[in-house]
């Protein structure tokens, strides 16, 4: 909502009220300031008269003027295509500055002396009102040749851009603003109740008869004139400039800028639209139309009340009979009908909806002083309306409420005061008790919150004064905070394990998903309206934005990559789970003088290590995921527990070229099965340990796994655990490898003697030998 | 004897103190010798050779003692010498990673709230209407409701808008007193230089019995809230208009950039809006169910507080990963 100083000042004295003033008002009672630009026109330009215009005799499209600039007539050459003689216009004088930084000096233009510049309004720093040089006229007050423009209000001005919440379509007009700030500074609107002359006026009533045969939600109030010679002054044009307002025809000029003034949504029709019933009448009929929308029919359908006009019912000439209509829909009624059954509407409807001024009469009666001040036209005596019946909202409140609510305690006096200042009518049933009757206008006040809303507003947030709640003490570690501080320890692992956080949405492109073989959202629940086609599913992984990241990285030359990401996971009904994922592309440390400068290149062991470096011990198992992002032979499944918990694998060589990354490992994991909570301590061993290394000659072929399983299986107590140490290929082994594992041997009760020991040994020697055919080297 | 005095101070290894050493107190070394000819000495002047020889084999062993200790020293500094390394060249550079600033800003939001008696609430992305709209007193033709905005599933369902549906159902699932905080990611069907269209939130409800919970209390603990997270800053409240609040209002900081002075970032009003908060609408307690019950209600947008408090000026770079960024975090 865009409001100036001087055009509120038409409904409010404002001279004594400074602009920052009205700013921080404006921001106080919740009216946001958006934007707030100063016209100032510059000094030295000033009102001139163009006496005579004529032809340039040596350039086609200049003219040679004379000026007449009250002191003197000076001679201008001017370029603009619409100078003429007989016009007011703005000449920057010599030695005005204008705003682009241009002084005004005598000129010698194709040989003819110019002492000045007739000015565009972009010239003098006003906002654009089309080509060529401004016209003025008497709308901006008494035209005084030689006068300084700035001396004039309207060349004296702020403007200002509101944002307006969505509750108040009550501010969507100049009145409006107007009425909120009279209750801010507790000061009345200028008076404007004078009635429109009805004597020697030719009644409506003798032209128009309204028919309608039921009731309907809409309120219509209906005027006419005789239009002659529409034009839009000055002032207007200027003005409507300010609100951006440049292509509307003369009639929807005048109406835009009533009802920017006044609130009230106004259209025009021509009367012959109109239906004839041959006694000099014509009809209009109020009917709701094939959607129940109420709607204007003429000949044919012109409107739908509030929310369209159909081309053919506009008044479109600059002169002829028209009807000029006010109209008033609740928001609420309107809104709710749009959401049933959309139809196109106009520009209005954003009025309506918001909450129009339900004051017609106030609409039509400045509508029809704009015709009358500014053009030839005849206004017809009298209105026809519709009305519906509203019933005056009463809120009732207990003064006690105001202080609850508010926290601070506001005398009854101010109060009443407030709330009669906002419009309210107040009776007090009872001595503590308000009924107050809220106004039409205020459509968002429905409750006692609403009031005291209004309260707040005008006392102002600022003095109210801070107090510390008094509640009662509560346990509040919910499960919520305890799953919120697990997956803060194991982030906090991961940035000490030397992974960066990344932050990705949850959306995922689906046809990639699905080409690396995920399984996405199913079909009939997936995405309605995606904002773009690579984020039209939900994420089944954290992976593929792990693998967009570090190859952006590595676009940049980064070498070293590593990255992790905590988040949630869709699967195909939607249902959310938790997961922490890790990529590292490139270096697995820096480049240093301690590597020579050639940092080694990640691989799986040390990708595995830095894992439980953050999620602790895991066994890996051979494994084929479900997804092709994986080396088929580098590929594991992370057990914790005994339970799968989630991937580590190299990407594979192809989609690594196909994201241009160095050699990368991924892993993802489930936030469920990760190790959190407190640690049972178990008893450990005072006696010695004993290590032992056996090298078995084992087939190539065979997995670790299945070694360990049949040490597990033959291992007696006394075994506190084993890991591989070593392993060794040679030619001279052909498809066997020579595998060492070590040992650990204690015992919980004493030191084990040498026998004890070579039995606990012989025992797996002899498992491993029946079950896998595996012997010593 | 005066000789061996000579040799053990002259003597420049450990290894030639340990061969003085054998020639004086070995087996075979002089000093046994000297002791042999004790029986030779006459009695009456035995008592004073043996105290002379005692002296000398006190003084020949304290200055041996000496002499290697001094050697060993010397030994070791030179060895030490030999591995002198040039300290400057290995500053290190740290190689931990870092937690991302708006997850960072996050986990320092909740603390405070947690540390303020407040309890962690959290709940589904993918919402209904009634707890996302509906319950929220957003009606179904409500100009926020627009298709521009909400992220729809073909089933009717959506992306919460905010983290206002926990809010509902933690209401719904207990009974008043309630002191809450729910942090998350929501949705907005957004996307350009100061959108993205997913975004972190953390938003707040206080619920207590009727009467008990005032503006002046949600003044309280926001300007303490926003202190704590910006430091000595200004705090500004302008009324505003939220569908499940009533009164509503914005709350601005005076802008960290400028003091106040007005600047680019303030757009040079001096201030910064980073919250919205309100007395909850009666509509939302109804509801849910409540009867004679107050509360108030905030929110704020996690992006926001840390592209402040870091100043970070392009919001779509805290989604793309970039260790550049990133490790300016360590």
């Amino acid at each position: 909502m865009i409001v100036t100083k001087n055009w509120l000042n038409e409904w409010i004295d404002l001279s004594a009220v400074s602009t920052q003033q009205l700013l921080k008002t404006f921001n106080a009672i919740g009216l946001e300031v958006d934007r707030h630009d100063v016209i100032n026109v510059p000094q030295g330009v000033v009102i001139g008269f163009v006496e005579s215009c004529e032809k340039h005799p040596d350039a086609d499209k200049l003219n040679v003027c004379q000026v007449n600039v009250g002191t003197d007539v000076r001679q201008i050459v001017c370029g603009a295509s619409n100078v003429r003689a007989g016009i007011y216009v703005a000449v920057a004088t010599v030695g005005a500055q204008l705003p682009g930084g241009l002084i005004i000096k005598e000129a010698k233009l194709r040989g003819m002396d110019s002492y000045g510049m007739i000015c565009s309004s972009k010239e003098i720093g006003l906002p654009s009102m089309g080509e060529g040089i401004m016209i003025l006229d008497a709308s901006i007050g008494l035209l005084e040749s030689g006068k300084e423009l700035s001396a004039y209000p309207i060349f004296n001005d702020d403007i200002i851009e509101i944002e307006l919440t969505a509750n108040r379509g009550d501010c969507l007009s100049i009145h409006g603003v107007a009425r909120d700030l009279s209750a801010a500074f507790n000061k009345e609107l200028r008076e404007s109740t004078q009635k429109l002359e009805q004597e020697g006026r030719l009644g409506i009533g003798r032209i128009l008869q309204l028919q309608h045969a039921e009731t309907y939600d809409v309120e219509l109030l209906f005027g006419a004139v005789e239009i002659k010679e529409l034009s839009v002054p000055f002032l207007i044009t200027l003005r409507m400039a300010i609100l951006e307002e440049n292509s509307l025809s003369i009639m929807d000029t005048l109406l835009k800028y009533a009802t920017h003034s006044t609130g009230v949504v106004l259209r025009a029709y021509p009367f012959g639209m109109l239906e004839e019933t041959g006694t000099g009448k014509s009809v209009m009929t109020l009917s709701h139309d094939e959607n129940g929308y109420a709607a204007l029919y003429g000949k044919e359908k012109l409107s739908i009340v509030g929310v369209s006009q159909r081309e053919e019912g506009r008044f479109l000439a600059n002169s002829g009979l028209a009807i000029i209509e006010a109209s008033y829909i609740s928001p609420d009624i309107i809104a709710k009908k749009m959401g049933e059954t959309k139809v196109v509407s106009c520009p209005h409807y954003y009025h309506t909806s918001r909450g129009s001024e339900p004051e017609l009469e106030m609409g039509i009666r400045y509508v029809m002083r704009l015709f009358e001040k500014y053009t030839q036209s005849a206004i017809y005596g009298g209105n026809l309306e519709v009305q519906s019946s509203s019933e005056t909202r009463v809120v009732t409140m207990d003064e006690g409420e105001f202080e609850s609510f508010i926290g601070m305690k506001i005398d009854k006096t101010t109060l009443t005061q407030i709330l009669k200042n906002l419009g309210m009518g107040i009776s007090k049933p009872k001595a503590s008790t308000f009924a107050i009757s809220v106004p039409r206008f205020r459509h968002d006040i429905l409750n006692k919150q609403d009031i005291i809303e209004e309260i707040v507003r005008m006392v102002g947030i600022d003095n109210i004064p801070s107090k510390a709640l008094v509640f009662t003490e509560k346990n509040q570690n919910t499960d919520d905070l305890e799953t919120y501080r697990k997956i803060r320890t194991f982030r906090q692992r991961c940035a000490q394990s030397g992974f960066f956080e990344s932050v990705h949405f949850v959306f995922n492109e689906r046809s990639l998903c699905e080409r690396f073989g995920f399984e996405c959202t199913q079909k009939e629940m997936e995405l309605l309206n995606p904002i773009t086609a690579t984020f039209d599913t939900l994420r089944p992984t954290l992976m593929l934005g792990l693998l967009n990241s570090a190859s952006a990285n590595g676009k940049v030359n980064q070498k070293k990559i590593a990255l992790f990401e905590s988040g949630m996971v869709f699967d195909t009904n939607r249902i959310e789970s938790k997961r922490l994922a890790f990529i590292i592309s490139g270096g697995s440390m820096g480049e240093k003088l301690s590597n020579a400068g050639k940092a080694p290149v990640i691989d799986l062991a040390t990708f595995a290590q830095r894992i439980s470096d953050i999620i602790g011990s895991f066994e890996m198992s051979a494994y084929t995921p479900i997804h092709t992002l994986a080396h088929p032979y580098m590929c594991a499944r992370i057990i914790i527990n005994g339970a799968e918990a989630g991937e580590l694998f190299r990407v594979h060589p192809s989609i690594e070229a196909e994201f241009d990354l160095s050699p990368t490992f991924m892993c993802e994991v489930k936030m469920d099965a990760l190790p959190y909570g407190l640690v049972q301590a178990q008893p450990f061993s005072k006696f010695q340990a004993s290590f032992r290394d056996l090298s078995l000659l084992v087939p190539k072929s065979l997995q670790y796994e299945e070694i360990k399983a049949i040490i597990v299986k033959h291992a007696s107590v006394e075994i506190q655990r084993f890991y591989p140490v070593d392993r060794y290929v040679s030619d001279a082994l052909g498809d066997n490898v020579s595998l060492s594992i070590r040992f650990v041997v204690q015992s919980m009760e004493k030191t084990l003697e040498e026998e004890e020991i070579t039995v606990a040994m012989e025992s797996i020697l002899k498992g491993l030998n029946e079950e896998l055919g595996v012997g010593l080297r | 004897m005066e000789e061996w005095y000579n040799a053990i101070k002259s003597a420049d290894s450990i290894d030639k103190i340990e061969e003085i050493r054998i020639a004086v107190f070995g087996k075979k070394g002089i000093m046994n010798a000297e002791f042999a000819r004790m029986k030779d000495v006459p009695n009456e002047e035995k008592g004073a050779f043996a105290k002379e020889l005692n002296i000398h084999k006190e003084g020949l062993n304290a200055l041996l003692v000496d002499r290697k200790l001094f050697l060993a020293m010397e030994h070791l500094n030179a060895s030490m010498k030999g591995e002198a390394i040039d300290v400057s060249l290995y500053s290190p550079v740290s190689e931990r990673g870092s937690l991302h600033p708006v997850m960072e800003t996050m986990d320092r939001i909740v603390e405070y709230f947690v540390a303020m008696n407040f309890s962690v609430q959290t709940g589904p992305m993918v919402e209904d209407d009634f707890h996302n709209f509906e319950a929220l007193n957003l009606p179904k033709y409500h100009p926020a409701r627009d298709m521009q905005d909400t992220f729809y599933f073909k089933d009717a369902k959506l992306l919460r808008t905010h983290t206002s549906p926990v809010q509902i159902r933690t209401m719904m699932s207990t009974k008043p007193p309630i002191r809450m905080i729910a942090p998350g990611s929501v949705f907005r069907r957004d996307y350009d230089l100061t959108h993205t269209p997913m975004f972190h939130q953390v938003e707040g409800l206080v619920v207590e019995e009727e009467g008990k919970v005032s503006f002046a209390n949600l003044k309280f603990i926001l300007e303490d809230f926003l202190k704590t997270m910006f430091g000595d800053i200004n705090v500004r409240f302008r009324p505003s208009f939220f569908p499940f609040t009533e009164p509503s209002a914005e709350v601005d900081i005076s802008c960290i950039f400028c003091g106040g002075s007005g600047c680019r970032v303030c757009s040079k009003t001096g201030w910064l809006e980073v919250l919205g908060c309100g007395i909850v609408d009666p509509n939302v307690f109804k509801a849910v169910g409540y009867e004679n019950v107050s509360g108030y209600a905030f929110g704020l947008g996690v992006e926001r507080f840390a592209m402040l408090i870091h100043r970070i000026g392009d919001l779509r770079s805290l989604f793309e990963g970039d260790v550049r960024l990133l490790e300016q975090f360590r």
